[in-house]
């Protein structure tokens, strides 16, 4: 670059043209030139380029080592040069190369590089044949080359001989007049130009015969027309018809050939490839009347075999390939074992030893039709210091011999038994002879190349015994690549690899793929499945290993040709063996490997008949979903088994099926996106519509248990309510432990004996229960998230394109309707009749005077969204709008999705209407013991019933505990309580804490009571978990230096809160927070266990 | 059927920026009829530097390395080389060129040589039907097929010829831009002047030969053993010794015209090119009367009469120390000659005794004619060219043991640390005039640094360097001649602990138990103590890099040790 800075300081070749280019403008310029990029080109193009290279060539104060890149120059830019105008710009080089050669004595080296660019430009120059532009070219190259044996000129000759050949080849039969002169010149001279002159003359003579000149009365020798002064022939520009050729003209033809024969070693080996080529076109234009010639070319030149020069070999293939039939049987074997023998030579670079491998397999007469790799095979056992890239290439060959003799094996319908084994035999050894140095030794890692080699071979023999055809393989071809040994070894390979070499799981199941991905082998592929299927499954344990095997399941679960049922008992096997050993350490495991236990079930939801995995894959949901210890897994497991027995077939499938992804968890901040929208609405009025909640939800990133919205493919909105709980098909095998809660509810009461201490709870929770509605027959507890709907004129406008800027747009009539896949009920739509845009905040111009536009409620209208849920639990309300805008059109859309906190669901229990005020907060807190006594240890009243507001249902309850510690001062968390859970608060005991919020008007009427009343010693005990019915243990307590510091702490403990709230449609949550001064301890009940993570998120952000 | 064309070739640096180009508008000519003959289906356009510069660094992208995956794996994209599944596609390689505000076309086939700092890519005229026929490949649906196939990639190589010239040609750039001529050395540079020498045979025997050993019984994957050669330390350290001093151009430039002028090459022979381009011809060198000079003798020699022979051989060994595993030993060979004889003489050659000697290949010299194919005994005739050439090459399997033999062990005490014993007999069976002259052993450690090391050879000195130990038996001036010698090697080393993150670990074992627990819950192999092989093994690889397809192994994941040596004889 800087030379170009250099450059356009000094001289502007635009500004002065006429001016001669000093050598550094002239490397400027070729660079410029050759850099290809037109700009840089373009400034030079006003020169006179062409007058200025020459003028400098003949200038003999011009630096000379510049003058061939000159040349070169001139030949490299002969597109833009000279080819546009040929006839004026030719003649001038021609000139240039004559002064030259005339006057330039001793340089030879530039003479000869000005005819060789000379001569390129004057072919890739001219099209077509114009005698005025070549002839004097060629007269003068032939008077260069008419000087046989001349000594010191010797190189120019045998340069301006190649010269020629170059025209002759570009226009043919150009020399064909000369061709007499040019025998004698290459039958005199005796220096080494003699190769040049020698494949001229052939190059002559080829185009002769190619172009039927040869039927001409006279001899093609003549040397009647001199050399020179040089004209066209004729026949340039109009080759004769092809005639059958005069005798005189063959017998000369012959002499010539014989000539040209006769010492193939005094060539280079690339002249020799280039004479072998001419001489072929020759005998191919002539071969019925030179029959013996192709034989004669065979003696001459298959000697050459045997040099280590590859061109070399390649000649002798090419004469081959093209005359095999000259060839004898021993002359075929001998090439074939050159071929196999040169990949052995260590000296020759790797590529020539992958060339000579492809020549073998490429040559249809030495790979298949004769049968010699057989015998070769030998020779292609990779050894261990073969490159990786020859031993898989050496495999190929291997593969090819082994298809070669295991298809023998399997069409011979003769019954030689014996025959037949040892071809099975050695089509086995091969496979496994072959692969020993790349796999025998040592396995490496997956990622190897090692590796990835030996599992191409192995997709290499298969392909041998089952190549490509361009159909889909029958029956009866694929019987025979079953019945074929490569085949069944493999198979058996295939098993035993993956038992011996866990780390080889991920590698063979590629492997399938590959098979199966492809159209032709795709049975094959499903057959290895199968294989693995039936004999891989019984062998493998369960344990922890097995989680290895996870990719290869995943493949059999997608088949649908592999009945379920033995990979599920192994799955469902593996899950109990997970839930037995599930101890404090292993959580993470438990829930990974779970997940993907899970995952490989849903795999097979999608691709089998529900039918044909029912049985197994219901059982194993239930298990799953019951017992095992990690609480998303029996989430969704609980979900899918909801799926597996209430919805068809084919509607499941598209629900699990979504994207490949798993439902069930998805992160929630924007999950929107993860929807399908219809396409028919508007997308992106979200960008201007807002509906936003009044308080935020307190944990931001949520997530939540969601299936998808099919309201794009289908307007039945109410999928899942067919989902209840009472429906379940009595056919389900020990399906129970989803259902427990509300058929147990249904089930008589057992009589039994108790204390005055439980018949006083149950008492106090009958009456609880009895106020709660029964959701199942009458409406049941509705929650509301206050929303603000919101539009925004700007972007409104830009999206409209409306241009009333002094104008607010306006909604009319609006409608939202909301959705859910959480179980919330129906959400009655809400409607606004009018909404006007809210200006955009620098707007400051159009603010009603005066307006508080926070306040405004023009600009925001309050909506209130009513749920009723049947769950408690957080999940997304996805919102569509339709509304009328100015110009009357409607426009519709969804708009961002609203998020439901598990916050939202905290309600105040229910009051019975007996309670006179003043018992208000004694019956709280009385009902909160009994829950939490109802909570804590079951077995007391686990078997109670409470029969529901409404008389039909009833409810049991199953509690589960769990505790959290927060890190956090008590000043700090005794507000959050305040602001968030005051209205909950049931209780408030120790002194310390009471005169904290004592002082606090916020909680109000609670019963304050003393350490020891509300909260004996001996309770923390009570936490040491136990409990049949409780699935979830988090077993905070277990470890005994954390149990003892929490009777430490209680010693510095300031009080407790106790917290009751009421989880529609009829749950509870039951907090007990030793407030310390440096953190809290919160115990918590619930007889909704599945709360329990919201809770434990929710506590986090509460203090956060 | 055609020769071999080259329709262009360009010069690459390891920035992916060219530093050389050349085209041939003769053949970009012809290539351009072809495709108007074909009706333009292929694109008639040679790219420029920068388009083609920007295609190789796309595809070195893409493949993942210049040379290319070579076979298909899981992430190989339809429509590029490694799709073919065929590791010559790491050779011939297909570019695609993008041009502005054009669609992509597809540039093959290139013939890629890397050399040194540079690449190097030779384009060949190929017909258009070929090319669209490699396209064609590329972009098969089906898993992949044998190159056997009528439409395969074999029987496209085999019709094309052009590729093997442009192999060679682009061979010959690289020793060119390299510096490395082609001319074997004869007289071996080690030996003492040896005046009277004339008739006498020199032979330099090169040796090198590797031995380790298998760990006892119990574990025999996690350990093997191999060796290798100095052939493994050519592969090992294949970027080039000398730093990248920029090409000369001008050489190339002088041999391109000289070789290939109008890009059909004619002669790549450049001491050739050079004595011609340096001396031209005078009239004090007449052409020969009556005989008709070969074309790659331009000069004839005058002077005394003599012609000399070397052997030069590396021997490949791979030693087990197991009763399952056979040894391998092989030997590369080749006999060097210098014939200074004037006129143009034909010297003839039996060979005799090569069922003995288990001579597998033997190839020649394009000056020789073999004139008899025996299985036991050839013989043939040459007429030598000038300077020093390769006559002969051969390739062995050895009958007898190699000139060092012997036992190598490391075993890890702890993680750290290990204990070494070398146990070596050199020269073994080797009589008079045969003598060592060389002989060194590397323990290489390319995974981990050494802190320290312990111990003292019985003979000879050690050396430490960050990765390696090397003990050199034999230094020069204390050959060794017609008796055998033992070799012992007992010693510890030590090793800076394993960074984690940094260095690649390669864990080693200590029998029964485990080195270190692995952390990743994803595998928890650690629940399982009867899989502790699997394990370790695991834990050993778990940062291995994959090798080159070019390679033979993955050095990396093996414990060995490399001899190399020498052996002269007069």
């Amino acid at each position: 670059m800087d030379k170009h800075a250099s450059f356009r300081n000094s001289t502007s070749p635009a500004t002065a043209p006429s001016q001669q280019l000093s050598p550094q403008d002239w490397e400027t310029l070729i660079e410029d030139f050759q850099c290809g990029i037109p700009s840089r080109r373009a400034r030079w193009l006003p020169l006179s380029l062409l007058d200025l290279t020459f003028h400098s060539l003949l200038r003999k104060d011009f630096s000379p080592a510049l003058k061939p890149q000159l040349l070169l120059f001139l030949e490299d830019s002969s597109d833009f040069l000279f080819r546009p105008s040929p006839s004026s710009s030719l003649p001038p080089l021609i000139d240039c190369l004559r002064s030259l050669l005339l006057t330039f004595p001793g340089e030879s080296s530039l003479k000869e590089q000005a005819m060789v660019s000379t001569t390129s430009i004057a072919i890739a120059a001219v099209d077509s044949p114009s005698p005025h532009l070549v002839d004097p070219l060629a007269e003068i190259l032939l008077s260069v080359a008419n000087r046989p044996n001349h000594g010191p000129d010797r190189h120019t000759r045998s340069v301006a001989c190649e010269c020629l050949r170059e025209l002759e080849l570009a226009y043919p039969l150009l020399l064909s007049n000369a061709a007499g002169h040019l025998w004698s010149l290459a039958q005199a001279e005796r220096t080494h130009a003699g190769q040049s002159y020698l494949l001229l003359l052939a190059t002559s003579i080829a185009s002769i015969a190619r172009h039927g000149l040869l039927s001409s009365p006279s001899s093609i020798l003549s040397t009647a027309v001199t050399l020179v002064p040089f004209n066209s022939p004729s026949a340039v520009l109009s080759p004769p018809p092809s005639l059958e050729p005069s005798d005189l003209n063959l017998r000369e033809l012959r002499r010539v050939f014989a000539f040209l024969l006769e010492k193939p070693q005094s060539l280079t080996p690339c002249a020799t490839m280039e004479l072998v080529t001419v001489l072929t076109s020759i005998v191919g234009a002539l071969e019925r009347h030179m029959p013996a010639v192709a034989a004669l070319l065979k003696v001459q030149f298959s000697g050459l075999l045997y040099c280590y020069d590859p061109i070399l070999c390649h000649v002798v293939l090419m004469l081959y390939s093209r005359f095999s039939d000259s060839f004898t049987g021993d002359d075929t074997l001998g090439i074939a074992r050159r071929l196999a023998l040169i990949p052995k030579e260590a000296h020759q670079p790797l590529v020539f030893r992958l060339l000579a491998i492809h020549w073998l397999l490429g040559s249809p007469q030495l790979a298949s039709k004769k049968g010699f790799l057989p015998s070769l095979a030998h020779y292609f056992y990779p050894t261990v210091f073969d490159p990786l890239s020859l031993k898989a290439s050496k495999l190929d060959v291997l593969a090819c011999v082994a298809a070669h003799t295991d298809r023998l094996h399997s069409e011979q319908v003769t019954t030689n038994q014996g025959e037949k084994k040892e071809s099975y035999t050695t089509a086995v050894k091969l496979f496994h002879e072959g692969l020993a140095c790349v796999s025998a030794f040592k396995w490496l890692p997956t990622w190897s190349t090692e590796t990835s080699v030996v599992f191409r071979a192995f997709q290499k023999f298969l392909v041998g015994v089952s190549p490509h055809q361009g159909g889909v393989l029958t029956e009866a071809d694929l019987d025979a690549v079953f019945n074929t040994a490569i085949f069944q070894t493999l198979q058996n390979t295939m098993v035993d690899l993956p038992l011996k070499h866990r780390g080889l799981v991920p590698v063979v199941s590629t492997f399938i793929d590959r098979l199966i991905g492809c159209k032709e082998h795709q049975i094959v592929g499903e057959r290895l499945l199968q294989t693995l299927d039936a004999q891989l499954l019984p062998k493998l344990d369960k344990g922890i290993l097995l989680a290895s095997y996870f990719p290869m399941f995943e493949r059999i679960g997608r088949n649908c040709r592999i009945p379920p049922h033995g990979l599920l008992e192994l799955l469902t096997k593996h899950m109990l063996y997970l839930t037995e050993k599930h101890g404090p350490e292993t959580g993470l495991r438990s829930w990974s490997q779970g997940s993907k236990v899970l995952d490989i079930c849903r795999t097979m939801l999608v691709h089998h008949h529900s039918s044909r995995v029912f049985f197994g894959l219901s059982h194993l949901l239930s298990f799953a979903s019951q017992f095992f210890p990690d609480l998303e897994v029996r989430d969704s497991a609980r979900i899918y088994l909801r799926l597996l027995l209430c919805i068809p077939g084919k509607k499941m499938k598209t629900i699990v099926n979504f994207g490949g992804q798993l439902p069930g968890v998805s992160p929630s901040p924007h999950p929107a996106s993860f929807y399908p929208q219809s396409p028919k609405k508007l997308l992106g009025i979200s960008s201007y519509i807002h509906l936003e909640r009044v308080v935020p939800p307190l944990v931001k990133k949520s997530w939540s248990l969601s299936l998808l919205n099919l309201e794009a493919m289908n307007n039945d909105t109410s999928y899942f309510e067919g989902i209840k709980d009472n429906s379940v098909p009595s056919t389900t095998p020990d399906s129970g432990g989803v259902l427990t809660i509300d058929k147990i509810s249904l089930q008589g009461e057992p009589l039994r004996v108790m204390d005055s201490k439980v018949a006083e709870t149950l008492r106090i929770l009958r009456k609880h229960f009895g106020c709660i509605p029964d959701y199942h027959h009458m409406s049941g507890t509705k929650i509301s998230i206050p929303c603000l709907l919101k539009l925004e004129a700007e972007s409104f406008n830009q999206v409209w394109g409306s241009d009333l800027e002094d104008n607010l747009p306006a909604l009319y009539a609006t409608v939202i309707t909301f959705k859910s896949t959480s179980k919330y009920g129906f959400i009655p739509a809400c409607r606004v009749p009018f909404l006007l845009g809210a200006p955009s905040e620098t707007g400051l111009e159009i603010i009603p005077a005066g307006g508080d536009i926070q306040e405004d409620s023009s600009f925001r209208t309050p909506l209130m969204v009513e749920l009723e849920p049947q769950e408690p639990l957080p999940g997304l309300i996805d919102t569509e709008l339709t509304a009328n805008i100015e110009n009357g059109q409607i426009i519709s859309g969804s708009l961002q999705s609203i998020t439901v906190g598990i916050e939202d669901m905290f309600l105040k229990a229910c009051l019975p209407s007996d309670v006179e005020d003043d018992r208000v907060s004694r019956y709280y807190l009385d009902l909160f013991h009994a829950l939490w006594e109802a909570c804590g240890s079951a077995a007391n009243i686990g078997r109670e019933t409470f029969p529901l507001y409404g008389g039909k249902g009833a409810a049991a309850i199953y509690g589960t505990r769990s505790v959290k510690l927060l890190d956090v001062n008590s000043d700090f968390f005794i507000s959050a309580v305040e602001r968030y859970l005051a209205p909950f608060i049931v209780g408030v005991t120790g002194q310390a804490l009471a005169k904290m919020v004592g002082s606090n008007p916020v909680i109000g009427n609670v019963i304050w009571g003393d350490d020891c009343v509300v909260f004996p010693e001996g309770e923390s005990s009570a936490l040491v978990p136990y409990s049949e019915s409780a699935p979830l243990l988090l077993e905070y307590i277990q470890d005994e230096g954390d149990f003892l510091n929490t009777l430490e702490t209680s010693k510095r403990i300031l009080g407790t809160f106790l917290v009751l709230i009421f989880l529609p449609p009829r749950f509870h949550l039951l907090f007990q927070m030793e407030v310390g001064n440096v953190s809290t301890l919160v115990r918590i009940r619930t007889d909704y266990w599945p709360c329990l993570a919201y809770v434990d998120e929710y506590l986090e952000s509460l203090i956060t | 059927m055609s020769g071999c064309s080259i329709r262009a070739l360009w010069i690459l640096n390891l920035q992916d920026s060219v530093v050389f180009s050349r085209r041939f508008p003769v053949v970009e000519k012809r290539w351009r009829l072809a495709c108007q003959r074909e009706g333009g289906f292929v694109r008639p356009l040679l790219p420029t530097e920068q388009e083609l510069a920007s295609a190789f660094a796309e595809r070195k992208q893409r493949e993942g390395s210049a040379s290319g995956h070579g076979i298909r794996l899981s992430h190989s994209a339809q429509g590029s080389d490694s799709w073919i599944d065929d590791p010559i596609t790491q050779h011939i390689i297909m570019l695609h060129i993008k041009r502005e505000d054009e669609d992509e076309y597809m540039l093959w086939p290139l013939v890629l040589h890397v050399k040194g700092f540079f690449y190097i890519l030779v384009l060949p005229l190929v017909e258009p039907q070929q090319h669209k026929s490699y396209e064609r490949m590329c972009r098969r649906l089906d898993c992949g097929n044998i190159g056997r196939m009528e439409d395969g990639i074999s029987s496209l190589l085999l019709n094309l010829p052009c590729i093997t010239g442009a192999c060679v040609v682009a061979h010959s750039l690289g020793d060119i831009i390299t510096g490395e001529l082609a001319d074997p050395e004869v007289v071996s540079s080690s030996s003492p002047s040896v005046g009277g020498l004339l008739d006498s045979l020199t032979g330099s025997i090169g040796m090198s030969a590797i031995s380790a050993r298998a760990k006892p019984a119990s574990t025999p994957v996690a350990t093997s053993t191999t060796s290798s050669t100095s052939f493994v330390g050519a592969i090992m350290s294949d970027t080039p010794r000398n730093s990248s001093r920029p090409i000369d151009k001008d050489l190339l430039r002088t041999f391109i015209s000289a070789s290939m002028p109008f890009g059909t090459p004619l002669d790549l022979s450049l001491s050739n090119i050079s004595v011609i381009k340096a001396n031209g011809f005078s009239s004090t060198d007449p052409p020969p009367a009556d005989l008709k000079q070969p074309a790659w003798k331009p000069y004839l020699y005058k002077g005394k009469q003599r012609i000399f022979f070397t052997i030069h051989e590396v021997v490949h060994a791979a030693m087990y120390d197991r009763d399952d595993i056979l040894d391998a030993i092989s030997i590369s060979g080749q006999v060097n000659c210098r014939a200074e004889l004037e006129g143009l003489p034909d010297v003839s050659l039996p060979l005799t005794g090569l069922k003995s000697a288990n001579v597998e290949v033997l190839s020649f010299h394009f000056c020789a004619q073999v004139s008899e194919h025996g299985v036991d005994k050839k013989a043939f005739m040459f007429s030598p060219p000038l300077g020093n050439f390769v006559l002969i090459r051969y390739q062995a399997s050895c009958s007898h043991n190699p000139p060092v033999k012997g036992f190598y062990q490391l075993s890890m005490v702890s993680e750290d640390e290990g204990a070494f014993l070398f146990k070596l007999r050199l020269m073994e069976g080797y009589k008079a005039p045969l003598s060592m002259e060389l002989c060194t052993v590397i323990m290489p450690f390319p995974r981990r640094r050494i802190a320290s090391f312990d111990g003292n050879p019985s003979i000879g000195t050690v050396a430490m360097t960050e990765h390696s130990v090397e003990w050199k038996i034999i230094t020069s001036g204390r050959s060794i001649t017609g008796k055998s010698v033992e070799a012992t090697f007992p010693g510890t080393i030590k090793f800076f602990p394993l960074s984690s993150s940094k260095i690649p670990a390669l864990r080693r074992m200590v029998i029964g138990s485990i080195v270190e627990e692995d952390s990743d819950v994803e595998q928890d192999d650690t629940f399982n103590m009867e899989n502790t092989d699997e394990h370790l093994a695991k834990a050993m690889n778990k940062n291995l890099q994959a090798a080159e397809l070019e390679e033979a192994l993955c050095w990396q994941a093996y414990n060995y040790a490399k001899v190399s040596s020498e052996c002269i004889a007069y």
